[in-house]
């Protein structure tokens, strides 16, 4: 009986060495090659972020990186399958095997991370929660809407952050729980709330959907701090890999300055050797996450760097008009910063 | 072996054998199904268990009649969103039974224009989803309501608005609590006091002033004590400051438009089961009663509506199960029940989705059991009595 055991347990070692070489697999990558395309969660509907258009097409900045992702992975952007998913859906259908991965404004947070089996692969945007208000009613502050009453999505951080935050400063507000954003954003505009509160990013996007947006202002004190960026279950360490350096190889981009327009140029010419790594011009780089070398190259030249996406989506260029503020490169007073590819 | 074979044979030992079994399996089935949920909670690092009930939930609840606050734990806001959910059924049981009475009746009316609006009315309710009029009342409400500076005053001391109606509340409700005591003790006296009268009656056939005594305890103590109560209590009256009014209790506009939805939608289906309740009862019994020389009035309480509501039990059991169920629609307009707050806030927080539905589900099983429990007992109790 004995002996047996021990055999055994030689012959899976010298299994085990042997394949050394190999990757660790990674069943969701071999799922995701074997049905062509990628499963991405995404938020209902927040302009600038994930909004399905009247053609039924998804853009925004957490849509992007889906691209990206499909990309890296499938060889084109085109190739994922986006599922809307609402605040009390996320958790569970990213759990069970749903999606692939959410890409949605969802906050990081310590207790989502340490007991709903989630893993947080970096961050694609930096925000702080704020308020919108109507203009006529003179809040300059959050501390103004002492006797307010404020709408928003049930079960979301927002909703315990602003609860807190009134408390601990001994100001009475009245929170309105709704199950959906889109629900809460539509009661306050019938009147039923003086603010409506959500991250600021959320908000600029949210406001486009007002009956007059210009009557609304948003708060520009931010209460809390919300970094956000695609999340992952727990297991399939390869996959997550894949996840975060994908996100990083769009930020390293756009620090060694490349763009979708100068990709084919920096590949053939760049002497610089991060940039031939990134591009697959030398290194391997993708081979080690079990891609083809090229990967954050059809990246680059099918939905672009970091910045071009978020001037695109929510920048200067979008209808949200959102400053780069936090979400600049640290070089340039922001707080994007990316691990050496090496 | 033959004993054995007799006892197989035996009709309500088979009977045992069966039950046993289904209940064995149901038990293996349910001891699996928590078994492979545990293990594949834990292999996807996922909590489990209720441990999380008693952290602090940190979410402010709008309309809380428990002393809850955001600083309790999960449970207290469990049971705050469970007070929630029994306030708006039984008010919405209460109020639709009524509406749905006079309906039913109003539809068997000899009046053409009633009959036909009553009969119109159903008709409407019956065919157009519970969904839509929790949103038609909502948005109609608050839309129709103005906003708190142009508040509608009721005499300056409770204030209508698109926030709700806030109405003045005792600052000490010790004094309240004394009236209500008296209250109930003086409809105790009223109940001994009528139980005497009978059993005297019985016995030596003399009339008791019932009525006279029945009224000052049913009616003028409780007026006296609420009276007393209010005038003995400061009152914390709603003023205006800043975005909206302060102190007093708020009814907010989610519960208003909840009630009113449920109490308009079921009033409608209590209304056919009190037709045919009505219409079940043979018509001999009308004609048999109105020989005795009984007038319409009369009739229709000693005759008909006893006999019709055995055929409206069991039906009108199934509406209340349903007001209680529909309720979970708050949910749809952030009124904060037990789905909105605990399978909605709490859950989310909390992400155990397992546990948090399963307790929900446990609420509505427990309450809507204790409901048909008490009906059954009353259906029972009228059922009946053949010699």
């Amino acid at each position: 009986m004995k002996t047996t055991i021990l055999a055994a347990a030689a012959l899976a070692a010298s299994a085990s060495l042997a394949s050394a070489q190999q990757l660790a697999p990674s069943p969701t990558l071999d799922a995701i090659k074997a049905r062509g395309n990628i499963e991405c969660g995404v938020h209902l509907g927040l302009p600038g972020f994930s909004f399905a258009n009247d053609k039924g097409e998804w853009t925004g900045l957490d849509v992007d990186y889906c691209k990206a992702l499909a990309a890296a992975v499938l060889g084109d952007a085109t190739k994922v399958k986006f599922t809307p998913t609402s605040v009390q859906q996320r958790w569970p259908i990213l759990q069970s095997g749903q999606v692939d991965l959410l890409s949605r404004n969802s906050t990081i947070t310590f207790s989502r991370n340490a007991t709903l089996g989630l893993n947080f692969q970096g961050i694609n945007f930096y925000e702080g929660q704020t308020f919108i208000v109507r203009k006529k009613a003179n809040a300059k502050t959050a501390a103004d809407l002492d006797g307010a009453s404020v709408c928003v999505a049930a079960g979301s951080t927002e909703e315990k952050n602003a609860a807190d935050w009134f408390r601990e400063r001994n100001l009475k507000v009245t929170i309105t729980n709704f199950q959906k954003n889109d629900d809460a954003i539509t009661a306050y505009d019938s009147g039923r709330c003086d603010a409506y509160t959500a991250g600021v990013g959320a908000l600029a996007g949210q406001r486009v959907k007002l009956k007059v947006p210009d009557e609304h202002i948003i708060l520009t004190q931010p209460i809390s701090n919300d970094p956000q960026g695609p999340v992952t279950r727990w297991g399939d360490e390869r996959w997550q890999l894949i996840v975060r350096w994908v996100l990083n190889g769009t930020i390293a981009a756009e620090a060694l300055g490349i763009t979708s327009a100068n990709v084919d140029e920096m590949k053939a010419n760049s002497k610089n050797t991060e940039v031939r790594r990134l591009l697959g011009a030398e290194g391997g780089f993708g081979a080690m996450l079990g891609l083809p070398d090229d990967w954050m190259y059809k990246v680059i030249k099918q939905v672009g760097n970091y910045g071009e996406s978020f001037e695109r989506t929510v920048g200067m260029g979008s209808t949200l008009k959102l400053e780069r503020g936090q979400n600049q490169l640290w070089t340039k007073g922001g707080l994007l910063f990316t691990p050496p590819f090496q | 072996m033959t004993k054995a074979l007799a006892l197989i044979n035996d009709k309500r030992v088979r009977d045992w054998i069966y039950q046993l079994a289904l209940v064995a399996g149901l038990v293996v089935l349910t001891i699996y199904f928590v078994r492979n949920a545990s293990q594949n909670m834990v292999k996807a690092g996922i909590a489990s268990g209720f441990d999380f009930l008693w952290r602090t939930s940190g979410i402010d609840v709008p309309f809380v009649l428990t002393s809850y606050t955001q600083a309790d734990n999960i449970l207290s806001l469990f049971w705050a969103g469970v007070a929630n959910t029994m306030l708006v059924t039984v008010i919405a049981i209460v109020l639709a039974t009524l509406l749905g009475f006079v309906l039913g009746i109003a539809r068997l009316s000899s009046h053409w224009l009633l009959s036909t609006l009553a009969g119109a009315y159903i008709e409407f309710v019956r065919n157009i989803p519970l969904l839509f009029f929790v949103l038609f009342w909502y948005f109609g409400v608050i839309a129709a309501l103005p906003a708190p500076l142009d508040s509608l005053s009721v005499f300056g001391i409770a204030f209508l608005n698109n926030r709700g109606l806030t109405i003045p509340l005792p600052d000490a409700p010790a004094n309240f609590r004394w009236a209500v005591a008296a209250i109930l003790l003086a409809w105790l006296a009223q109940w001994l006091v009528a139980f005497w009268a009978r059993r005297r009656k019985e016995r030596t056939g003399r009339d008791a002033p019932v009525l006279a005594i029945g009224l000052v305890l049913v009616i003028l103590v409780p007026i006296l004590a609420i009276t007393w109560a209010s005038l003995a209590t400061r009152w914390d009256i709603p003023i205006l400051r800043g975005f909206n009014y302060r102190g007093g209790f708020v009814v907010i506009p989610e519960f208003v438009a909840l009630l009113a939805a449920l109490v308009t939608y079921t009033a409608g289906f209590i209304a056919e089961i009190v037709r045919g309740g009505i219409q079940a009862v043979p018509h001999g019994q009308t004609e048999a009663a109105s020989a005795l020389g009984l007038r319409r009035g009369q009739i229709l309480r000693f005759v008909t509506i006893p006999q019709a509501l055995r055929v409206m039990m069991p039906p009108m059991t199934n509406q209340y199960l349903n007001v209680l169920k529909n309720s979970s629609f708050g949910a749809a307009i952030a009124y904060p029940d037990v789905v909105s707050l605990f399978m909605g806030s709490a859950l989310n927080n909390t992400g155990q989705a397992i546990e948090i539905i399963a307790m929900t589900l446990a609420v509505y099983l427990v309450i809507g059991l204790a409901v048909s429990a008490l009906m059954n007992w009353y259906n029972a109790r009228i059922a009946l009595v053949t010699r």
